[in-house]
C-alpha cells in the first residue's frame, strides 16, 4: 500500500469533520434550506371561480444538489406535496418535466438539478365570492442529494383574491418553461413498438431521423437496468433503443411506460405492449 | 493510529465467481469480508442458516429512520434470535458518508443497542459491488440452501418518515416467514429505497 500515512491522516481529517458537521446539523432547524429554496407561485394573479388555475412548487437548488423524478431512479425519492386548500378546491396530480440523467456507474437517478417548477392544476368552485382571499397552503417533502442526501419538508402559502378575471402573474414565464419540458403525445405518424428478449426489451422507434440519441425513461421504477447505457441500432425508419432489463423483473411485463426524450424540450410519452419476440428465448 | 491498523482495517476479500449477476431464485455468491472486531466471515459460514445482508450508512437519513425508530434493532434482535445470521454491511469508501473505523462502529453499535451478528467493513465496495447494493438501507435475504429469495427495500414506504414505519409491511419479515413456513415468498424484489451506496469513485 502506498501513502499510508496519507490515508491515515485522510481517515482521521474526515472523521473529524463529521464529527463536527453533524451536531450542527442536528441543531439547525432545517439543514436542506441551505441548499434549495423553494416557492409556491400562482400562473394567475388570481382565483376565477370554477376556473382552472395552474399552482406551482419551484425548487431553487445549489449548484451540485439535485431533487427527484416520479421515478427516482437507483436511490432517492420523488417529492410529494400535500395540498391545503380552501373548501371545494381539488388539485390535481404533478405534472412532471421530463428529468435528466443522475449517473453514477454503475446507477442512476433520474431527476432535477438547478431549477424545476412541479406544476399542478387546481379547480377552485364555482361559487366563490367576488374579493374574498383564498389562502393556498401546500406541505411539500422532498429529498435533495449531492453526495450526501437530506430530506426536507417545507410549509408553503400563497394568498389570491377572488376576480371575475385574472391577469397572468410575474411567474407566467415559469409556468411556459416548465410546460416546453412536459412529455407531450406522440406524433400521429410515429410507430412506437416494443419486443421483450432474453435480457433486454427493444424499442423501436420509427419516428423518421433524428438529430441526437433518444433516451428513454421509464415510470416503473424496478423494469429496466437505470443505469446500463441505452444501446441504439438503427431500424428502418428510425432507430431501436435496447433497454437492459432489471434483474428485479421476475414476471413478463405487459407494458413499457414512459417517457422518450429525442431532443432538448422533445419529450414524448410511450405506453406500449410488450411483445414477446417470436423464435426466441425470453426469460421475462 | 498505526499503519498495522490501517491495514487491518482494509478488508480482505476473495470473490468466488466476480461475474455473478446477483438474482432471486438463484445461488447468492459468497463473499469473505472482515467484520468491526477483526473476525473473518463468509456468507458460507452462514450455510444451513438464513442470512440476512443489511446495507447501512449511519449519515444516511434512511438508515437513520430505521435506526432512531429502533426498528431495525428490533428486525435483528428477533430474527437473530431466531437463529438467522444478520450481516450489517458498510460499503461507503473512505471519505464518503458512513464510512466507519472498526472502533466507530462498534461504538455505533453500541450506542444504538444494534446486535446484527456481524458489522461488515467493506470501504473498497467490493461485497456491495457483488451485489448490486443500490441504496442504504438495500436488503437480502439468503436462504439456508444458499438461494437469493429477497432483494429490495426494507419495507414498502419510501419515505424518511419514521411515523411511516407502523403501517408499513415490512418485507424481510414477511421473506423470512413465508420461507420458514416453507410457502413460497410472495415479494421476492421491491424497489430498494434510500441513499445511494457511497462507493469509492
Amino acid at each position: 500500500m502506498l501513502n499510508h500515512s496519507f490515508m491515515t491522516w485522510l481517515g482521521f481529517f474526515f472523521a473529524f469533520a463529521v464529527g463536527l458537521t453533524q451536531p450542527m446539523l442536528g441543531s439547525s432547524k432545517s439543514p436542506a434550506d441551505e441548499h434549495v429554496k423553494l416557492k409556491l407561485i400562482s400562473e394567475q394573479n388570481a382565483v376565477v371561480p370554477g376556473k382552472e388555475l395552474w399552482l406551482g412548487i419551484r425548487f431553487d437548488l445549489q449548484e451540485g444538489w439535485h431533487t427527484y423524478w416520479t421515478n427516482p431512479g437507483d436511490s432517492g425519492e420523488a417529492p410529494r406535496i400535500e395540498w391545503q386548500l380552501p373548501s371545494g378546491f381539488e388539485a390535481g396530480a404533478i405534472q412532471w418535466p421530463y428529468p435528466e440523467r443522475l449517473a453514477t456507474p454503475p446507477f442512476a437517478d433520474y431527476g432535477y438539478e438547478h431549477q424545476v417548477l412541479l406544476i399542478v392544476p387546481v379547480r377552485p368552485p364555482a361559487e366563490l365570492k367576488d374579493g374574498q382571499t383564498q389562502k393556498i397552503a401546500a406541505l411539500v417533502r422532498y429529498l435533495i442529494c449531492k453526495d450526501v442526501c437530506i430530506p426536507g419538508q417545507k410549509q408553503l402559502e400563497l394568498s389570491l383574491p377572488v376576480q371575475t378575471h385574472a391577469a397572468a402573474s410575474d411567474g407566467r414565464g415559469l409556468f411556459d418553461a416548465a410546460r416546453s419540458r412536459l412529455p407531450r403525445a406522440a406524433p400521429r405518424n410515429w410507430r412506437i413498438s416494443a419486443a421483450s428478449m432474453a435480457d433486454e426489451f427493444l424499442l423501436n422507434l420509427k419516428i423518421g431521423k433524428l438529430n441526437k440519441t433518444p433516451q428513454f425513461f421509464p415510470f416503473n421504477a424496478e423494469q429496466i437496468e437505470n443505469g446500463a447505457s441505452q444501446e441504439t441500432s438503427a431500424i428502418p425508419g428510425g432507430i431501436r433503443l435496447h433497454l437492459k432489463k432489471s434483474k428485479h423483473l421476475l414476471k413478463p411485463v405487459a407494458r413499457l411506460k414512459g417517457v422518450v426524450v429525442v431532443g432538448p424540450g422533445r419529450a414524448y410519452l410511450v405506453d406500449v405492449p410488450v411483445s414477446q419476440a417470436p423464435g426466441r428465448a425470453t426469460r421475462n | 493510529m498505526n499503519r498495522n491498523l490501517w491495514c487491518g482495517l482494509i478488508i480482505t476479500l476473495f470473490l468466488f465467481s466476480s461475474a455473478y449477476a446477483v438474482k432471486v431464485g438463484e445461488p447468492a455468491p459468497d463473499f469473505q469480508a472482515t467484520d468491526s472486531n477483526g473476525q473473518v466471515r463468509k456468507l458460507s459460514d452462514g450455510r444451513g442458516k438464513f442470512v440476512v445482508l443489511e446495507w447501512h450508512n449511519n449519515g444516511c437519513p434512511y438508515t437513520q429512520k430505521h435506526y432512531e425508530s429502533g426498528n431495525m434493532q428490533r428486525l435483528q434482535k428477533e430474527w437473530t434470535g431466531k437463529g438467522v445470521v444478520w450481516f450489517t454491511v458498510i460499503s461507503s469508501a473512505q471519505g464518503q458518508q458512513g464510512y466507519v473505523t472498526a472502533q466507530q462502529e462498534n461504538d455505533y453499535l453500541k450506542q444504538m443497542k444494534a446486535s446484527p451478528t456481524a458489522a461488515l467493513l467493506d470501504p473498497q465496495g467490493e461485497v456491495g459491488r457483488l451485489y448490486s447494493a443500490k441504496t442504504t438501507p438495500h436488503m437480502f435475504v439468503i436462504n439456508p440452501a444458499g438461494v437469493l429469495i429477497y432483494d429490495g427495500a426494507i419495507d414498502d414506504k419510501a419515505t424518511t418518515e419514521q411515523a411511516d414505519i407502523a403501517g408499513a409491511k415490512n418485507y424481510v419479515s414477511q421473506a423470512l416467514e413465508e420461507a420458514a413456513a416453507g410457502k413460497p415468498v410472495s415479494m421476492p424484489t421491491s424497489r430498494p429505497y434510500g441513499c445511494s451506496v457511497k462507493y469509492a469513485r
